[in-house]
């Protein structure tokens, strides 16, 4: 379902309770987002908004810090920045798939070609910047699942 | 018959063969030339079948007879002089002692019978000095010409020096006991016949040896036309198809190259100025309007408008043959010598091949010129292209924040509108569009920088205080030295100029490391104005350096997609640098630090001067 879809009547502040946790309530706890952007401006606004959401949210600001999240936890959904220095976002990518992990990537780019990147590291869905609040929110309501 | 005898007669066979076949060349083609050829070769074929004749049919030796051979005989170093004329400029000097010769000896032979010693010497010597003049005249000539023409006059200058040889031994047979001069007489007779064989080769060579001749530098031209296309400029082709031309004809060669706006334009590598002239004047001119090979003999007759200069030049025959590739009309090769014989019939042939390869090479240029116009436009799209994409991409990257964070706050008021203000979520608005600002105005003084109009007006700007202002302003102040002697004062656009100063500074500060200090050094040399920006940094990666001042520091093996950035900082540094009329480079060495160097002209430092 989407969060604060514009017609639907206003449901609270969400600062530690989202509609979309309301909504798991008894599904037990998500396992976390993982957003990674070496830009922190879009790093602070994206957790920002998905916290609101009731997400929880690990943040990295370089390739190398996500893989260093992902030795230690299995993230519902990776929000993966491409153009990154250092460690982009290919690199993210595949040390997912050499892990054997299937986190569904959801590529984050502010690049033309932001379809084709994506279907390059095979990523489930893809967000072009900018992107509106809603789009970010429904994207990643898609494609994170509840832990079994 | 002695050995003696037998040379003898193979000389005069020899001789015999090679006047009629001389006679046949003035029959089938009476140049000057060729008569002149025919009337040298003749005396000394009459002088040995009259010795023939009286001797096998005991003909009566009338003394009448026996002058006009003698006088022949003599005369042969005149007909010789007369023969290099037709060749190359023999000098009037010359040619009026030769005829005085002539007469001194023709008067000597009618006087005395038989001659006296002294006499007979008198006529060696004059005979001998003539000829061998003319021979290294020759040489010295010989060295000027090129292909067949050299070997053509070096041909003759050996006939000369072989006829002087043969003469002078004849002369040394005179002062011999008579039982001795048949040995001299046989060298002479050997000597001439060498000489006339040379004279042969020299003055009217076979087809075949002509042909064999020109072969090795046709051949020689051919093998380097594959790669001429590929020579740096026009004019270089130009000059080296000249050259390869010039040597297989054996003359001089020119191409004219038709400007489009009816003139032929002759330009040799190094010259500043093309030379220029109408396409329809001079015998180029000529062969290009009427699209035909032209041959003349006598240019200044068949040009008199030009005559002048024709003959200032030295040019006594001129082969010109239009360059055509397919419909197009290229230019004009124009073949051209001090005399006619040195062309011969088949070098208008000759002469239209090479201009048929003239035609391919200069075509092929024309393609490859073509070929690197097409890519260098399609490298400048490309670079647009991406730079469009760049550019995009960096805008977009402040946009996400903007668009995002405002609509998070705006949902926030609708929800709750007594909420208290999110001012960190405000701060970030705030400060993202100032970074989106600070980007669009970076891509404005880009463009303006391409199109050179990055600078306004000018003012006197003291460099010193600008920098330690520029430094004080900064958030880590305390890393930066100034360090300076005097004012360094220059008509300056002071925003720009301070906009260099704090860009240099700025990257400094970010890439000199934490904790090193940055020194600014402001100083005047050579009435410049100098100013460097030193950090002790990591430094710039030496693959990096040659393109950091470029709009795009990207190599060509690096991934599109990891190409971030648009990097315009430096770029509109320099830009800012070079149109004050200055200029600026960057030292730097990995783990060294970077220095950046600007030099701007300088007023005098002077205030009162």
């Amino acid at each position: 379902m989407i969060a604060w879809a514009g017609d639907e009547p206003v449901r609270g502040i969400p600062e530690t309770a989202g509609p979309a946790e309301a909504a798991r309530g008894g599904r037990g706890r998500r396992r976390p987002v993982l957003v990674v952007d070496d830009d922190r401006s879009i790093l602070e606004t994206v957790s920002q908004i998905l916290r609101a959401d009731g997400y929880d949210v690990l943040r990295a600001t370089s390739g190398r810090e996500a893989l260093a999240h992902l030795d230690r936890v299995e993230p519902s959904a990776v929000l993966l920045d491409m153009r990154m220095p250092d460690v982009d976002g290919w690199a993210v990518a595949r040390a997912i798939a050499a892990r054997g992990r299937r986190v569904p990537v959801i590529v984050m780019t502010a690049a033309a070609n932001a379809r084709h990147w994506a279907e390059e590291i095979d990523a489930t869905a893809f967000l072009a910047k900018p992107f509106d609040i809603d789009e970010l929110l429904t994207v990643v309501e898609r494609h994170t699942r509840p832990l079994a | 018959m002695t050995a003696l005898e037998l040379i003898a007669a193979a000389t005069q066979a020899v001789y015999l063969a090679i006047f009629v076949l001389v006679v046949r060349k003035v029959i089938r083609r009476p140049t000057v030339a060729h008569v002149d050829m025919a009337l040298f070769l003749g005396a000394i074929t009459v002088a040995f079948v009259r010795t023939r004749l009286t001797g096998w049919f005991g003909l009566p030796d009338l003394r009448i007879v026996g002058i006009v051979v003698t006088s022949l005989i003599v005369a042969m170093p005149y007909l010789l002089l007369r023969l290099y004329d037709d060749f190359s400029h023999v000098p009037e000097r010359l040619r009026r002692a030769a005829q005085l010769g002539l007469l001194v000896s023709v008067l000597l032979i009618a006087a005395f019978d038989p001659a006296p010693l002294w006499a007979s010497l008198t006529l060696v010597a004059y005979f001998a000095v003539v000829s061998s003049y003319a021979s290294l005249l020759f040489l010295r000539r010989a060295r000027l010409a090129q292909g067949v023409t050299r070997r053509r006059m070096e041909a003759i200058a050996a006939g000369g020096g072989l006829l002087a040889a043969a003469i002078v031994t004849a002369g040394l047979g005179l002062t011999l006991p008579p039982d001795l001069r048949g040995i001299t007489s046989g060298l002479t007779q050997l000597l001439a016949l060498l000489s006339g064989l040379a004279f042969y080769v020299g003055f009217a060579p076979p087809a075949i040896l002509r042909r064999a001749w020109q072969e090795p530098e046709l051949r020689a031209f051919l093998a380097r036309a594959a790669e001429l296309p590929r020579l740096p400029t026009t004019a270089e082709i130009v000059a080296a198809l000249e050259e390869g031309a010039g040597k297989t004809v054996g003359a001089s060669a020119r191409i004219g190259l038709f400007s489009g706006h009816g003139t032929l334009r002759y330009q040799r590598p190094g010259e500043a100025e093309p030379i220029e002239r109408p396409s329809d004047a001079y015998i180029a001119g000529r062969a290009f309007t009427e699209q035909r090979t032209v041959f003349t003999a006598q240019p200044a007759e068949d040009d008199r408008e030009h005559a002048r200069e024709y003959a200032e030049a030295g040019v006594g025959a001129v082969i010109a043959t239009p360059i055509v590739a397919g419909t197009e009309r290229l230019g004009v090769l124009t073949v051209y010598a001090e005399r006619s014989p040195i062309f011969a019939e088949s070098d208008m042939e000759l002469t239209r091949l090479l201009a048929e390869q003239a035609a391919v090479i200069l075509e092929s240029r024309a393609l490859i010129d073509e070929a690197a116009r097409v890519r260098a436009q399609e490298e400048a799209t490309r670079l647009k292209e991406d730079f469009l994409s760049a550019a995009a991409h960096d805008l977009k990257t402040p946009l996400t924040t903007l668009v995002a964070q405002a609509q998070f706050l705006e949902r926030k008021a609708e929800r709750d509108p007594k909420a208290p203000v999110d001012r960190e979520g405000l701060a970030r608005i705030v400060r993202e569009a100032k970074r989106l600002t600070d980007l669009v105005l970076e891509l404005l003084d880009a463009a303006r920088a391409e199109q050179g109009r990055l600078v306004g007006d000018r003012e006197p700007v003291d460099l010193v205080e600008l920098a330690r202002e520029i430094a004080e302003r900064q958030t880590e102040a305390a890393r930066i030295v100034v360090e300076a002697v005097a004012p360094v004062i220059g008509q300056y656009d002071r925003h720009r100029i301070a906009q260099v100063i704090q860009n240099l500074v700025e990257n400094a500060l970010k890439y000199g490391g934490r904790t090193g200090t940055i020194t600014v050094r402001v100083g005047q040399n050579d009435g410049e104005a100098r100013l460097s920006v030193a950090d002790q940094g990591i430094g710039i990666p030496p693959e990096d350096l040659p393109h950091i001042f470029e709009r795009f520091r990207r190599g060509g093996n690096v991934d599109s997609r990891r190409f971030t950035g648009m990097g315009l900082g430096l770029y509109i540094v320099r830009g800012i640098v070079e149109q004050h009329g200055g200029r600026i480079s960057v030292e730097s060495a990995p783990g060294k630090g970077s220095t950046f160097h600007v030099a701007l002209p300088a007023l005098d430092g002077r205030m009162d001067g």
